[in-house]
């Protein structure tokens, strides 16, 4: 028996680390023979977190989920006695089994199935026979990127340029005496919403080192830096692992395998600032200096990191690699559309039911997407709109719920794929609101006060389109991607929910029921049992009423907290 | 900015004496810098210039330009409260007040007995568990009103008893 | 290789190191920007100098854009002026501070009010004089009967008291007149234009003084003996700049359609100014006005000014409270009237003649009667003896933001009068004198407030006797100075429109200047009331030099150092922006940081071009400045304990850097270095 906890970020934020604990601790107590305990990534039900793989003897997955520490005990019992019924009521249900079933993993293929930490796992699992195969065959570096070429894989953190031609760039650019190249992996993952780069990385470490050890390869870059946020402390650590078991094994470091092929490989861990996601940027921070954009040209493949050619990918894409130069390009193409092949993974998250990563071939559109795989809307409310692309992105309405993911199919409802995170919003979403926040993120600050006028009922006709040329110029004026994409999460609001900024400029009226100065709270006379929670959790004792008779809200004293509505087991809080 | 103590150099000698002479380490010290002292004090940063020869504009530059750097001292507990578009979405806003109102400090502030801190930082990546925050390292999700105050109480509580105890 | 490629049509040659900016540049086409500088790495924060070209989809930023062999390129698209615009309208959004003082925006005529006074303050009076006819050509009456709204809007009154800047004018011209040391203005070249201008009063001489300055022909005809108009003996002949005047035609004795006709006029010139004057004094309309003793205002000061000496009875009423009433009523006090009324329907605070008016006609013993309208005179052997008052009170405020005056119904009051000064207004009388077409129904010429023409292309006007009204000499003069400018540019076959500068201004309180040492008003000596009240002689005597250096030492200096190096305005007027689009919150800003001994930096005028850091670190090679903080918040500063401030050598390079006025220094430089 084998008990394998998934141990990514969102599974030891949902509490996995006081379940292994507790494993721990009834396994070092009697020692028993037969059962083993290891570590995971995530598999990306994150909905599902904390989550046990528990394998029997003869192989077969028993997947048990929502672990508490609690269920510790009848889980070791189950691996011990063998009496697999005592774990039932935690089983996975067949509904969202279909989850991980309806998917197509390349990226994702190791996540959530080896030991991250253990580079033996990942070889097990066909590890390293990418970078085997081209070593050990001599393959050029054109006859590398020729694969990646077939394959048709575009960049999957954002604009989604093809891989293959950055990398001849690279290789082809004229290197100075020292003949110093660098390759750059973005995995600062600044889009809100999106964490696959993390998930990657947290659960399979030396698929990103063997994507770039191929891309370092293909450009002669000698040199490899990975670029992580410090809000991932935990893919920092993982990620220094494998690359010390690399360097031991002689993945990395000197001649490689025996070739002449040397390349090592460091992190750099970033210090919080979006704009870093912008490659110029990104280079600039790893110089140590102020992350601000560079002009371009020259672009990184002629000057990059110390003015040195270099090339940058995110993670999501050299986790790729291995699998193309392995499959071959071909079978990565035949998945997907004309001009997009292969599979993208995104990030649901949201009002969604089923949260959590998703790996689907290219063409595959936004609906099945949500609603088969992602279960759709969770408290049988409606789907309203799903944000893509984070900041650079758009609000994509319910009519567009059949668009396919395809670079050009989602560029043309004005927001793009982005990096891949797909945040539902469901009828209780400010539109105004979700346009203003990504200007929160973007600090365009003229349009962030016209949008926080609008949202305080105190917008002035006109706004609407003083935004709109705002948007405009920016487009226009902006130094880098970022600043060329930050208007697109308020044109496409504009675009698909005209209709709510104007409630709110015109009615002073919030359509969502969201944004604070513009709804009452009030309470259900007909559904108030009168248990008092509400008047309890009230900060400024605005709710008055004897126990089990209606309760009443002081419109002028109530700060609008929402305290009550979290607090009220009968719905009856509500808000107009 | 002038009123604190001098801070102890020593503690981040080892850093420069691995990173004065790299090119492009600065970021790299300044983390290194922080994590001895909880923040970036000022004495420190003039060190770092004189070692490094790096002009102390340049240093005070890069420090107020990334939101991990802080130019004052943080309290025991450093509440990272993510501002990702799931937890936007699913009521951070809403975890932002019950912190506030159960500590009284803002953004950016810190409790006057120097227990919390509360940042909003930008996406943590957990966004199918959202809304969450981290408090020193730790990850805590689906938070409530509710269960981000008892979250809090328990660390006050914790620091009450390990006060006493030591 | 070198590459072709054209920009508006002009081709420019760049050799491969070139972006389009360096190249055009060479070929000497001005591409805007206001963060690039030659000597420091291509930045590309501002945004002004987007280019479009043909064929590529985005707009390129001439700085580091490299020009390709045949790329069409233009610079002022309809894409392009947006995008400039828009991007001047933000940086403008967050830049805040006074392009120009307060004083100079308030004077009507624009003159440089705090240029002027700092140059007396620096003993440079001949400067300051040339300063003045920069606006107009007659400081030394200006400055005399001027009542300066500049001073109305001087902030130095919210330390103590206004600059005392009118007298400061007088006292400058005064004083090179004494010193013999007159100013002389050069003119253009003669354009063999020739321009007729009726009326030698203030709007007609100051018109006069700009066309010649812009080389054309002048001929001034006015119907009185002298020049001067309405401000006949404040102005005396020898007062005006002579090198401009003395080729300028003047014609005393001659009056529009008597002795000369209008056709002609238009005929035989290739541009005319109506600049007539009002002279007509207003009728109250009530019975007995037509009684011998009650006088039409105007015409009494005009038989004045023409010499004689009109006898007046012992108590003397004079209608109206603007400063034509205070003219007569302090006139009557010194022809030898023992009663002086001056009756106004409002009160005081309602009273449009200047304060010091007001103040010094009490000392000189008027007697006020407010809030008491005439309805009839009465008298005896057709010549009055006396007036019925009707009593009123202030009801709601009318459209001037004046409480109206309404009467209090039975009140009224009889006082006994020997004479009546009528003052409650002045209208122009044109009937006759111009066609029919260019006039209004009362009687004045109708003109457009930016061209100044009439119905006519070739005949303009100006002053009291346009639509507009009559006011004081200054808004004539500022006309007249605007007008001529149009007549210019109808000469010179431009657009005739006078266009009017956008400034940036900001708000005040007196708060601000807490920490401001006090210093009071220099106290101009002059006449007490008693030794003026029998006599016409100056009541004022002058300030001393000593005085004029101390008042004028006393301004705030408001205005910005920087606005004629200022890029920021002169683009922002070049592509006329309208910043209030996007009006917002400001940055939030700390004190003003102190660079070194020398040198400020102020942020409410930074646009973050980060020249200065740049030029600091990259041309200086110091690294003493930086940019703090990220996105809205970002700030230049030198944000380092004050020991470290002795690493700068104040060698100025960031102050002349600074494309605007962010960066500044004590005392200010002269700006060297030739930026692009």
């Amino acid at each position: 028996m084998r008990l394998i906890v998934g141990e990514g970020s969102c599974g030891l934020a949902a509490g996995a680390g006081a379940v292994h604990t507790r494993l721990q601790e009834l396994l070092a107590e009697a020692n028993p023979t037969g059962v083993e305990l290891g570590i995971t990534g995530c598999n990306g039900m994150c909905f599902l977190e904390p989550i046990v793989d528990l394998y029997d003897d003869e192989g077969a997955l028993h997947r048990l989920v929502k672990v508490q520490a609690k269920d510790a005990d009848k889980i070791y019992q189950a691996a011990t006695t063998g009496d697999l019924s005592l774990v039932d009521g935690l089983r996975i249900s067949a509904e969202d089994a279909e989850f991980l079933d309806k998917q197509t993993r390349i990226a994702l293929r190791d996540c959530g199935i080896i030991d991250p930490e253990s580079i033996d796992d990942y070889l097990a699992h066909g590890g390293y026979q990418a970078i085997t195969k081209i070593l050990a065959e001599g393959m050029s570096q054109e006859n590398v990127i020729h694969e990646i070429d077939v394959a048709g894989l575009r960049g999957r953190g954002g604009a989604g340029f093809p891989t293959a031609f950055k990398w001849r760039a690279a290789r082809d650019a004229k290197a100075d005496e020292t003949g110093q190249k660098y390759l750059i992996c973005n995995a600062d993952e600044g889009d809100p919403g999106a964490f696959m780069d993390r998930a990657v990385i947290e659960g399979d470490p030396h698929s990103l080192i063997e994507g770039m050890l191929i891309g370092a390869y293909c450009i002669g870059a000698s040199e490899g830096i990975v670029y992580v946020r410090a809000e991932y402390p935990l893919a920092i650590i993982r990620l220094r692992k494998a690359i010390e078991d690399a360097t031991a094994r002689g993945y990395l470091g000197d001649n490689i395998l025996g070739s002449d092929f040397s390349c090592t490989l460091r992190i750099k861990a970033g210090a919080g600032a979006f704009v870093c996601g912008e490659e110029t940027a990104l280079i600039e921070s790893l110089e140590g200096k102020r992350g601000m954009p560079r002009l371009k040209p020259p672009f990184p493949a002629q000057a990059g990191y110390w003015l040195k050619p270099s090339n940058i990918n995110n993670v999501e894409t050299y986790a790729n690699v291995a699998w193309i130069i392995v499959n071959g390009g071909a079978a990565y193409a035949a998945m997907g559309t004309e001009n997009s092949r292969g599979t993208k993974v995104f990030a649901l998250s949201g009002k969604i039911r089923r949260g959590g990563l998703v790996e689907v071939p290219m063409g595959t559109t936004l609906r099945e997407v949500i609603f088969d795989i992602g279960g759709g809307i969770r408290n049988g409310k409606e789907f309203k709109a799903v944000q893509l692309g984070g900041p650079s992105g758009g609000c994509v309405p319910a009519s567009k719920l059949d668009t396919i993911i395809d670079y050009a199919e989602l560029s043309a409802t004005g927001a793009i794929m982005g990096s891949g995170g797909m945040v539902v919003m469901d009828e209780s979403t400010c539109m105004v609101g979700m346009a203003r926040f990504f200007l929160d993120f973007t600090a365009k600050e003229r349009m962030l006060e016209i949008l926080s006028r609008v949202v305080d009922g105190k917008g002035e006709e006109g706004d609407i389109e003083k935004l709109e040329e705002l948007c405009y110029a920016i487009k226009d004026g902006a130094l880098c991607g970022l600043g060329q994409t930050a208007p697109n999460p308020v044109l496409t609001t504009i675009r698909y929910f005209r209709d709510e900024f104007e409630a709110h400029i015109a009615e002073h009226r919030c359509p969502a029921g969201e944004c604070r100065e513009l709804i009452t709270y009030y309470i259900d006379q007909d559904k108030c049992v009168g248990c008092t929670a509400c008047a309890r959790q009230c900060p400024v004792q605005a709710i008055s009423g004897e126990r089990k008779s209606p309760h009443k809200i002081d419109p002028t004293l109530c700060i609008k907290c929402g305290n009550c509505k979290t607090a009220c087991r009968f719905g009856a809080v509500q808000v107009r | 900015m002038s009123k604190q103590k001098p801070s102890d150099l020593s503690l981040i000698e080892p850093v420069l004496d691995s990173y004065a002479e790299v090119p492009g380490s600065l970021i790299a010290i300044l983390q290194e810098t922080q994590a001895a002292y909880g923040y970036l004090p000022m004495d420190a940063m003039e060190y770092i210039a004189k070692r490094t020869g790096t002009p102390i504009a340049t240093i005070v530059g890069v420090a107020t330009f990334y939101a991990q750097f802080r130019l004052e001292p943080v309290g025991k507990y450093l509440i990272m409260l993510c501002q990702g578009t799931a937890c936007h979405v699913n009521g951070s806003e809403l975890i932002s007040a019950a912190i506030s109102d159960e500590l009284g400090i803002h953004d950016g502030e810190t409790t006057p007995d120097g227990l919390f801190s509360l940042e909003h930082v930008a996406c943590l990546g957990c966004c199918s568990l959202s809304p969450v925050m981290m408090i020193n390292g730790t990850t805590y999700s689906s938070l409530t009103p509710d269960k981000a105050k008892k979250v809090l109480r328990s660390l006050a509580a914790e620091s009450a008893e390990g006060g006493a105890s030591a | 290789m070198s590459i072709k490629y054209t920009i508006d049509g002009v081709e420019v040659i760049a050799e491969p190191s070139d972006t389009i900016l360096t190249s055009a540049t060479r070929a000497g086409i001005e591409i805007p920007t206001l963060c690039f500088d030659k000597r420091t790495a291509i930045y590309g924060a501002c945004g002004i100098c987007l280019v479009e070209v043909e064929g590529v989809p985005k707009l390129l930023r001439a700085c580091s854009a490299r020009p390709q062999e045949g790329y069409v390129v233009h610079l002022h698209s309809e894409r392009v002026d947006r995008a400039r615009k828009t991007a001047l309208e933000l940086l403008l959004s967050d830049h805040t501070g006074d392009c120009r003082g307060p004083c100079k925006l308030n004077c009507p005529a624009m003159t440089d009010c705090q240029k002027y006074v700092g140059e007396i303050r620096e003993g440079r009076y001949k400067d300051a004089v040339s300063t003045v006819y920069e606006a107009f050509p007659l400081p030394a009456s200006i400055g005399r009967v001027c009542p300066h709204p500049c001073e109305d809007a001087c902030r130095r009154k919210m330390v103590e008291e206004p600059i005392s800047i009118a007298f400061l004018k007088a006292f400058a011209a005064d004083k090179i007149e004494a010193d013999g040391d007159p100013y002389v203005v050069s003119c253009e070249p003669d354009t063999g234009k020739r321009v007729a201008i009726i009326g030698g009063g203030p709007a007609g001489l100051t018109a006069a003084y700009f066309l010649r300055r812009y080389g054309h022909a002048v001929t001034i005809f006015d119907q009185q003996p002298k020049m001067g108009g309405m401000l006949r003996y404040g102005i005396p002949e020898y007062r005006l700049p002579k090198a401009v005047l003395d080729r300028v035609e003047m014609i005393n004795g001659v009056k529009l359609g008597r002795d000369i006709q209008f056709d002609e006029l238009r005929a035989e010139y290739d541009a005319v100014l109506l600049a007539l004057g009002a002279w007509r004094s207003m009728n109250m309309r009530v019975p007995g006005e037509d009684l011998a003793g009650v006088h039409g205002g105007i015409d009494f000061l005009e038989r004045l000014g023409l010499g004689e000496r009109p006898t007046l009875g012992e108590r003397v009423a004079v209608c109206g409270g603007g400063n034509t009433a205070m003219d007569c009523c302090r006139t009557a006090v010194r022809l030898g009237a023992k009663e002086v009324y001056v009756v106004y329907r409002r009160t005081r605070a309602e009273m449009p003649a200047a304060d010091i008016e007001i103040e010094e006609a009490e000392e000189e013993g008027v007697t006020f009667k407010f809030l008491t309208n005439p309805i009839e005179f009465y008298g005896e052997n057709g010549h009055v003896t006396g007036m019925k008052l009707q009593v009123m009170e202030l009801g709601e405020p009318d459209a001037s933001g004046r409480r109206r005056p309404v009467p209090v119904e039975g009140a009224t009051e009889d006082i006994p009068v020997d004479d009546v000064l009528m003052a409650i207004g002045q209208g122009a009388d044109c009937a006759g004198a111009v066609a029919e077409e260019l006039l209004t129904q009362r009687g004045t010429i109708a003109c457009d407030g930016m061209t100044f023409r009439t119905a006519y292309d070739n005949v303009f006007a100006a002053g009291d006797v346009t639509n507009r009204g009559a006011g004081i000499a200054i808004q004539a003069i500022a006309e007249a100075q605007k007008a001529a400018l149009c007549i210019n540019n109808y000469l010179e076959g431009d657009e005739v429109r006078a266009q009017v500068p956008y400034f940036v201004t900001q708000e005040k309180t007196p708060e601000d200047f807490e920490d401001e040492p006090k210093q009071k008003r220099e106290k101009m000596p002059g006449l007490t009331p008693e030794e003026r009240r029998d006599n016409f002689e100056p009541i004022y005597f002058g300030f001393t030099e000593e005085q004029a250096q101390r008042e004028a030492s006393r301004c705030l200096e408001c205005g910005c150092h920087d606005y004629y190096d200022c890029r920021l305005i002169k683009f922002a007027n070049r592509f006329s922006v309208e910043p209030e689009r996007f009006a917002g919150e400001m940055h939030d800003r700390e004190d003003v940081p102190v660079v070194s001994e020398v040198i400020v930096h102020d942020p409410d005028k930074c646009v973050l071009c980060g020249l200065c850091y740049r030029t600091c670190d990259q041309v200086v090679g110091k690294t003493f400045l930086g940019l703090y903080n990220r996105g809205f918040s970002t700030v230049v500063n030198p944000m380092v304990p004050e020991e470290a401030r002795t690493f700068c050598t104040s060698c100025l390079k960031c102050v002349e850097a600074c494309p605007t006025g962010a960066m500044r220094s004590f005392p200010a430089v002269e700006r060297v270095t030739q930026l692009v």
